[in-house]
C-alpha cells in the first residue's frame, strides 16, 4: 500500500501542479535514492500508458553508452526526448544505460527548464547532496586547506587546457543546435561557459565536452560496458544494477588516481560511473559538486587555518615568551629575598580573582619549570581564554590566556601571563605570575572556568 | 523589526529594475514559448543562474527594451496596476494575455532575524548591531531572485495548459497603470521618443476569456501574479 503513495504524489506533481519531475528532483522530494526514484518514474510512465487516460506526457530519457565517430571512440550521455530516444540509440555502438530523467505534462523545446527544476531543490539540499547519489568514490575526501589555493591555479590552467581540448572536440560532438527540437549535446562555447559558471548551461551540453578526455577512458568503459547487461534493453538496466555497481567499483578504483589531479578531471572521472548510474547527466551538477566541494573545503578550511593561526599565534607566543623569560627570571630572583611578600599575598586574595588561590609552591621551582615548558615542544590544545580578575591595585585585568588541556595547563597559564599586556605597574607584574604559580592545578582550572569569559574562538576547539 | 517607507533607500529604484529585468526575460521567453518568432531567433543566456532564452533579433530587443525603458518611472512611483503582454492573432484580436499583476507594498518592513536567518541564514545576528537593509538585502534579493527563477519555470511549461496559438501572431504590451499616471507618462513619453497610446477597447477586451493561474509570488519587496487568460476559441 506504502508502495503506491509514490504513484499518488507523482501523478499530483506532474497532472496537479504541472511540474516537470525529473528523477533528480524526486529522490530529494521523496527522500529515496536515485536509482528509486528512476524506477518510480518509470513505473509511473507505465502504468499511465496502459491506463490510456488521455492525459499525455511527455518523458524525457538519459542515455549513454559508446559512440564512434570519426574514427574515435567517444562516450556519449544524452538527455533526449522519447521521439529521438530510438534514433539516439540506435546511433550508439554499446548502450550502457537508459533511464527515464523526467516526466512533464508539457512539451519541452529544449532543456533549460529541466536545470531550473534541479537548480532550487539542490541549492537547498547542498549540505547532502549526495546523499541519495549513486555516485561514489571512496578516494573523494575533502582537501587540506594548503592544497585548496594550488587548486585554484590548476583550476584556471585546466580552463585553458579545456578550451583548446574543445576546440578538438568540435568534430567529435553531434550537432544539437539546429533542430530545437532534440536535446542533444550541443556546441562547445556553452560547454566552456558550463564549466566554471557551476550552474550556468544546461546538463546536455556539457557531457560531450568529456568526450576526448574520456576518449583514453573509453577503453576501460566499454570493456566493462560490455558486462553491463544494458546493450539495447532498457528493461534490463533498471533490474541490473549489481552488475552497475560491479562494474563503477572498476571504474571507481581508476578514479582514485585522478582524484588528486585538476579540479576538472572530477568530473571526468566521475562521469565515468555515468555508465552504471546515469545519475551523471549533468555536467553542471559535476560543476557544482567540486565547487561545492571547494566551498566546503574552503569552509573547513577556514576551521583549519584559523586552528594553524592559532598554533602560529602560540608559537609565536612561546617565542616571545621566550625572550621575556630572561628578565623574568632576573626579577624573581631579585625577589627571592622578600619573602614574606609570597606569604602574605598569596593570602588575601580578592574574592573575584581566583586563580590567586593560595597554595604554596616553592619558589626555585616556576623560573625552571617555565624554562622547561618554554622549550618543551610538545603539542597540546591551545584555547584562548578570558580571565577577569582584580589585580593587586584594585584594577580589573581582563587577560588572553592560552590555556593548555594537558596536564600542565597550570604552567602555561603562567608562561602566558607574563607575556600579557594589561599590567603597567612592574611589582605587580611580578607578584601575579608568582601568586598564580602558587595556585593549584585543579585550583586555577576550575577557578577559571567558573569565571572565565566565552572566547569568540572557542567554539572552533569544539568538536 | 524595522518599518520603512518607501522613500527609504531608494527601494522604489531597486524593485524598478529588478522587475524591469524580469519583465524583459519574460516577454523574451513567453515569445520563445509561444512561437511567436520562430525559434532561430533566439539563443540560450543566463539569467537568475538558470538557462533562459533570449532573442538576437535586434530590432524586437530595442522595441521591448524601450518599452520597459518607458514603464520604469511609473514602476518606481508603484503606478502600476499590472503589465500585460497580449498575442494578437492575424486580425488584430487578442489569443492570448500574460498578466502580471504587480504589487508593491507602500511600507517595507524588513522581517526579524529569524525571517532572513531562513533566506540567507547567518545574518540574524549581524541585523541586530548594524543599520539594515545592507546585510539582509542580499538575502532578501536572493530569496527574490528564487521566486523569480520559479516564474521562469512556469512560463516554460505553460504550454501543457494552454491550447496552440494560430500561426502568424503578433504580440504587444499593454500597461495598466492606476489613474493619475497617464498625464505622467506623456510627459515622459516626449521625451524618450517611444509614442505610448491608450489602449484601444477591441486590444484589451477579449471575447469569452479563460482564466488559467500560473504563480503568485509574496516578498517583501514586492508582489507579483501571473495568469494567463486565453479566449475559448482560437482559430487556426
Amino acid at each position: 500500500m506504502a508502495d503506491q503513495l509514490y504513484l499518488e504524489n507523482i501523478d499530483e506533481f506532474v497532472t496537479d501542479q504541472n511540474k516537470i519531475v525529473t528523477y533528480k528532483w524526486l529522490s530529494y522530494t521523496l527522500g529515496v535514492h536515485v536509482n528509486q526514484a528512476k524506477q518510480m518514474l518509470y513505473d509511473y510512465v507505465e502504468r499511465k500508458r496502459k491506463e490510456n487516460s488521455g492525459a499525455q506526457l511527455h518523458v524525457t530519457y538519459l542515455v549513454s553508452g559508446s559512440l564512434i565517430q570519426n574514427g574515435h571512440s567517444c562516450h556519449k550521455v544524452a538527455v533526449v526526448r522519447e521521439d529521438k530516444l530510438e534514433a539516439v540509440k540506435s546511433k550508439l555502438a554499446v548502450t550502457a544505460s537508459i533511464h527515464v530523467y523526467s516526466i512533464q505534462k508539457a512539451m519541452l523545446k529544449d532543456s533549460g527548464p529541466l536545470f531550473n527544476t534541479d537548480y532550487d531543490i539542490l541549492k537547498s539540499n547542498l549540505q547532502n547532496c549526495s546523499k541519495f547519489s549513486a555516485i561514489q568514490c571512496a578516494a573523494a575526501v575533502p582537501r587540506a586547506p594548503a592544497e585548496s589555493s594550488s587548486s585554484s591555479k590548476k583550476f584556471e590552467q585546466s580552463h585553458l587546457h579545456m578550451s583548446s581540448e574543445t576546440q578538438a572536440n568540435n568534430e567529435l560532438t553531434t550537432n544539437g543546435h539546429g533542430p530545437p527540437a532534440s536535446k542533444q549535446v550541443s556546441q562547445q562555447p556553452k560547454g566552456i561557459m558550463g564549466m566554471f559558471a557551476s550552474k550556468a548551461a544546461a546538463k546536455t551540453q556539457e557531457t560531450n565536452k568529456e568526450t576526448k578526455t574520456e576518449a583514453k577512458e573509453v577503453t576501460n568503459a566499454s570493456a566493462a560496458g560490455n558486462k553491463a547487461p544494458g546493450k539495447g534493453n532498457m528493461m534490463s538496466n533498471f533490474f541490473g544494477k549489481a552488475a552497475m555497481n560491479k562494474f563503477k567499483v572498476n571504474l571507481d578504483s581508476e578514479q582514485a588516481v585522478k582524484e588528486e589531479k585538476i579540479v576538472e578531471q572530477p568530473t571526468v572521472s566521475v562521469t565515468e560511473p555515468k555508465l552504471a548510474t546515469p545519475a551523471g547527466l549533468k555536467k553542471s551538477s559535476k560543476k557544482a559538486e567540486p565547487v561545492k566541494v571547494l566551498q566546503k573545503e574552503k569552509k573547513r578550511g577556514k576551521r583549519v587555518a584559523l586552528s594553524d593561526d592559532e598554533t602560529k599565534e602560540t608559537e609565536n607566543m612561546r617565542k616571545k615568551r621566550r625572550r621575556i623569560k630572561l628578565p623574568e627570571s632576573d626579577s624573581s630572583e631579585d625577589e627571592d629575598s622578600p619573602g614574606a611578600y609570597e606569604a602574605e599575598s598569596p593570602s588575601p586574595p580578592p574574592p573575584p580573582s581566583p586563580p590567586l588561590e593560595p597554595v604554596p609552591k616553592t619558589e626555585p621551582e616556576p623560573p625552571s619549570v617555565k624554562s622547561s615548558s618554554g622549550e618543551n615542544k610538545r603539542k597540546r590544545k591551545r584555547v584562548l581564554k578570558s580571565k577577569t580578575y582584580l589585580d593587586g591595585e584594585g584594577c580589573i585585568v581582563t587577560e588572553k590566556v592560552y590555556e593548555s588541556e594537558s596536564c600542565t595547563d597550570s604552567e602555561e597559564e603562567l608562561n602566558m601571563k607574563t607575556s600579557s599586556v594589561h599590567r603597567p605597574p612592574a611589582m605587580t607584574v611580578k607578584k601575579e605570575p608568582r601568586e598564580e604559580r602558587k595556585g593549584p592545578k585543579k585550583g586555577t582550572a576550575a577557578l577559571g572556568k567558573a569565571n572565565r569569559q566565552v572566547s569568540i574562538t572557542g567554539f572552533f576547539q569544539r568538536k | 523589526m524595522t518599518t520603512l517607507t518607501r522613500q527609504d533607500l531608494n527601494f522604489g529604484q531597486v524593485v524598478a529594475d529588478v522587475l524591469c529585468e524580469f519583465l524583459e526575460v519574460a516577454v523574451h521567453l513567453i515569445l520563445y514559448v509561444r512561437e511567436v518568432y520562430p525559434v532561430g531567433i533566439f539563443q540560450k543566456r543566463k539569467k537568475y543562474n538558470v538557462p533562459v532564452q533570449m532573442s538576437c533579433h535586434p530590432e524586437l530587443n530595442q522595441y521591448i527594451q524601450d518599452t520597459l525603458h518607458c514603464v520604469k518611472p511609473l514602476l518606481e512611483k508603484n503606478d502600476v496596476e499590472k503589465v500585460v503582454v497580449v498575442i494578437l492573432d492575424k486580425e488584430h484580436r487578442p489569443v492570448e494575455k500574460f498578466v502580471f499583476e504587480i504589487t508593491q507594498p507602500p511600507l517595507l518592513s524588513i522581517r526579524s532575524a529569524s525571517r532572513l536567518d531562513a533566506c540567507g541564514g547567518g545574518e540574524g545576528a549581524s541585523v541586530m548591531g548594524r543599520p539594515p537593509l545592507t546585510p539582509s538585502s542580499d538575502s532578501l534579493l536572493s530569496h527574490v531572485e528564487q521566486l523569480l527563477r520559479a516564474f521562469i519555470l512556469k512560463i516554460s511549461v505553460c504550454d501543457a495548459v494552454l491550447d496552440h496559438n494560430p500561426p502568424g501572431c503578433t504580440f504587444t504590451v499593454l500597461v495598466h497603470t492606476r489613474e493619475a499616471a497617464t498625464r505622467n507618462m506623456e510627459k515622459i513619453q516626449v521625451i524618450k521618443d517611444f509614442p505610448w497610446i491608450l489602449a484601444d477597447e477591441q486590444d484589451v477586451h477579449m471575447h469569452d476569456p479563460r482564466l488559467i493561474p500560473l504563480k503568485t509570488m509574496t516578498s517583501d519587496i514586492l508582489k507579483m501574479q501571473l495568469y494567463v487568460e486565453e479566449r475559448a476559441h482560437k482559430g487556426s
